[in-house]
């Protein structure tokens, strides 16, 4: 993986998202902290194109995330913070197929790649199942099968564990760390990004801390003042 | 509440080709329009409205699926009985609902995965004459079938926030902020696919 942002900076009509910054981001798992609206989401989405940065650049494996933005999408994955928003189809199978066939596969060959997808994550029973009818740690699971499916090298998750029980946590948090792609986990479940290789905690649209997570999340509890 | 447009089930329906069935409501539609037989109108209501209730969903969800659009149906008969003969309002009451009704049959037995692809299928020729782009008006329709009781868990869910503060609960209030949570879903589900790099290939 590598990501970089050069002279980089987001402003929303009047509002600045994110302050003019330059950054490196190779390790295989990254974690982001900060206060709710303190930029995590804006930076996040700059890493898939989502956000276009408003000065600088941003190129993640060599392709700029403007000017190539259809490669990136296939680079880079992204989680939403409600899977059920981004799971399009109404069955679990039928999603996956549907991004794979989007990505121009057969749909013989989507179909077998649907299949192996659930596999890996072990929840081929969850395919024929209607999204509506998936619990948190379901929907995730399936967000995830669906969009590693499509074989992005990079897959950003944003609060994957947010508002999920314990169970359903720990069945989302084992699927991450077992990941062979590299992985940006925005977070406030602090355990989670605990054995990060890397973690940045954002404040007002800035990176004020960059390191190693138990640093971090020193950090973010002074500014959080607790 | 309403999960899923689409009933899960193996009636005659269900088994037919997407494409007849979309074909099927056209020449139907196409054909109650061109008569103004009370008795043709009130046998295709009861055919249709049959074929439709008797769709392997209990009745009281089958009601409620077509709710709005019966509301509106009785909106309209109400106007056309002042502005037309009692009669002509009749005919065309009943021949919206017989519609209505083989068109809730249709989706009720369709998935939306293959109501997309013959959509796209039949939007082909348009697209080669730079008119449409086929697959955007395929998943266009698709987001609309698989949204829409979103939309309904939304009015729902607003409904019990009503009751949960011990307000009284009136549909018109409720249009606003549904407007407004429909229109935030759509932005969330307009950037997953932008992520996905479903649209532009």
């Amino acid at each position: 993986m590598d990501i970089r942002f050069s002279d980089c900076s987001v402003k929303f009509k009047t509002h600045v998202a994110l302050h003019p910054f330059s950054l490196v981001l190779t390790e295989r798992r990254i974690g982001i902290i900060g206060l709710n609206g303190s930029g995590k989401t804006t930076f996040a989405k700059l890493i898939d194109g989502l956000v276009k940065p408003t000065s600088g650049t941003v190129t993640v494996n060599g392709l700029d995330t403007v000017k190539d933005a259809k490669a990136v999408l296939s680079v880079a994955g992204f989680i939403f913070q409600n899977p059920a928003q981004q799971l399009i189809m109404p069955q679990v199978m039928e999603d996956i197929v549907f991004g794979l066939k989007a990505h121009g596969l057969a749909p013989a060959e989507a179909e077998t790649r649907a299949k192996a997808a659930l596999s890996r994550f072990g929840i081929e029973a969850l395919g024929p199942r209607r999204v509506h009818e998936l619990s948190g740690g379901e929907l995730q699971l399936a967000a995830i099968a669906s969009v590693s499916a499509t074989g992005p090298d990079i897959l950003i998750f944003d609060e994957p564990v947010n508002q999920l029980d314990l169970k359903n946590r720990r069945r989302v948090v084992d699927a991450i760390h077992g990941l062979p792609e590299n992985a940006i986990v925005i977070s406030h479940d602090l355990p989670l990004i605990e054995d990060f290789d890397r973690v940045l905690v954002f404040h007002e649209g800035r990176i004020v801390f960059d390191g190693l997570p138990a640093a971090a999340i020193a950090h973010y509890r002074e500014i959080a003042g607790c | 509440m309403l999960t899923s447009l689409y009933v899960e089930g193996d009636t005659f329906l269900h088994r037919q080709r997407p494409g007849a069935k979309l074909a099927l409501i056209l020449v139907f539609g196409l054909a109650l329009y061109f008569t103004e037989l009370l008795a043709v109108q009130a046998a295709a209501v009861a055919v249709t409205g049959a074929i439709y209730f008797a769709l392997p969903m209990p009745f009281r969800e089958a009601v409620q699926r077509l709710k709005p659009v019966l509301f509106t149906i009785a909106v309209l008969a109400i106007f056309n009985g002042f502005v037309l003969s009692w009669q002509e309002a009749l005919v065309s009451t009943l021949r919206l609902l017989a519609v209505v009704f083989l068109a809730a049959a249709v989706t009720a037995t369709t998935r939306i995965a293959d109501f997309m692809e013959t959509i796209t299928w039949a939007l082909r020729p348009a697209e080669r004459l730079g008119i449409v782009r086929a697959a955007d008006v395929g998943l266009a329709l698709g987001l609309v079938l698989r949204f829409l009781p979103d939309i309904f868990g939304h009015y729902e869910a607003l409904k019990q926030a009503h009751a949960a503060r011990g307000i009284a609960f009136r549909p018109l209030r409720a249009i606003g902020p549904l407007i407004i949570l429909t229109l935030k879903d759509a932005d969330a589900i307009a950037d997953a696919i932008d992520a996905r790099g479903i649209r532009g290939r």
